[in-house]
């Protein structure tokens, strides 16, 4: 390997592991207090929201565009996982739907 | 180590295997096209793995920016992970630092979406959180260096393969919602990321987000305390 990937590698590779690791050595040693426990356990539907709604208006080059595509796509997949809380069968149903309209669209 | 846990985590990663292997071959083949050895994919997923900042780092190689450049980019566009290694955190109270080294060293969007979708799996359970990250990772490296060893072998834009990990996404949002104040969160988070991510450059809107919704999520809850 070229010594300047090696650099970037290594280099990415810390500052990565930094804010993965950090919290874990700290917070599983150090008494919590209620307050952020409770907006810890907000913190999955958070984030899950704020990668989910952004990719249906933004378009690949992070302009503001309503995806239409990936909206009609999203919208059966959202109430097939209502139903059926499969991930595997959400996946696959979600690839058939967009790849579907994509005949179509 | 518990071997009944760690192929119960395991099993847990298929859905992200299957949206893992198309991304990772997506990665392989640019990072091949900007010059980088199969090797060099591959060391990159093994010891980075964080594809977002990956995909970054590429598009950056191919115009010739160094590596500190770089470097910082991924710091930033990395330290939403802060918000997932801290809730994480909550379910492996007084594990061994090489423990919690291993799991956090794996830590990404997806594995900690799957865990978070049914906590009880992880809680106490370092070995089960192992093998889905484990699992994933695999998949991550070998699409990685199998892109850049075979090139455009399918092409990732066909078969309904960019909705794959999306698709992972919704049904995991949706399984999060588990009373009314996850569905205002919800749309709290939904309209500031849209509108962080409109403001802000990079990737910011995510963490921004993360903090300033578990916020509402805090005051909704204590709101509601407060009345019975």
């Amino acid at each position: 390997m070229r010594d300047s990937i090696l650099i970037l590698i290594l280099g990415m590779g810390i500052v990565t592991f930094i804010p993965r690791f950090l919290p874990m050595v700290f917070l599983t040693r150090w008494v919590i207090p209620e307050r952020l426990k409770m907006g810890l356990g907000y913190i999955p539907i958070a984030i899950l929201s704020a990668i989910v709604f952004p990719i249906l208006f933004f378009n690949e080059g992070g302009k503001v565009e309503i995806q239409p595509h990936y909206l009609l796509s999203a919208i059966p997949v959202f109430i097939f996982s209502w139903k059926v809380k499969s991930l595997w069968a959400s996946v696959i149903l979600g690839m058939l739907v967009y790849w579907g309209l994509g005949f179509v669209l | 180590m518990s071997d009944g846990q760690f192929r119960d985590g395991a099993k847990a990663a298929l859905p992200i295997v299957l949206g893992y292997l198309p991304v990772g071959i997506a990665f392989g083949v640019l990072a091949r096209k900007a010059g980088l050895t199969p090797f060099e994919a591959g060391s990159m997923s093994i010891l980075v793995y964080a594809g977002a900042s990956q995909f970054l780092a590429i598009e950056m190689i191919s115009k010739s920016i160094s590596w500190f450049p770089i470097v910082i980019a991924t710091f930033f566009i990395n330290l939403r992970h802060l918000l997932m290694s801290s809730t994480l955190s909550l379910h492996f109270k007084g594990h061994r630092l090489r423990t919690l080294g291993l799991l956090s060293a794996q830590l990404t969007d997806e594995s900690f979406a799957v865990a978070m979708s049914n906590p009880s799996n992880i809680s106490n359970r370092p070995s089960f959180l192992f093998g889905l990250q484990m699992i994933s990772q695999t998949a991550w490296v070998a699409g990685s260096v199998g892109g850049a060893l075979f090139g455009k072998l399918i092409d990732h834009k066909e078969y309904g393969i960019p909705f794959a990990l999306f698709s992972l996404f919704i049904c995991l949002l949706v399984i999060q919602i588990k009373k009314v104040h996850h569905l205002w969160v919800m749309v709290i988070a939904g309209i500031f990321s849209i509108v962080f991510k409109w403001a802000l450059p990079g990737n910011w809107y995510i963490l921004l987000t993360g903090i300033l919704a578990s916020g509402i999520g805090i005051a909704l809850e204590m709101a509601g305390r407060d009345k019975r």
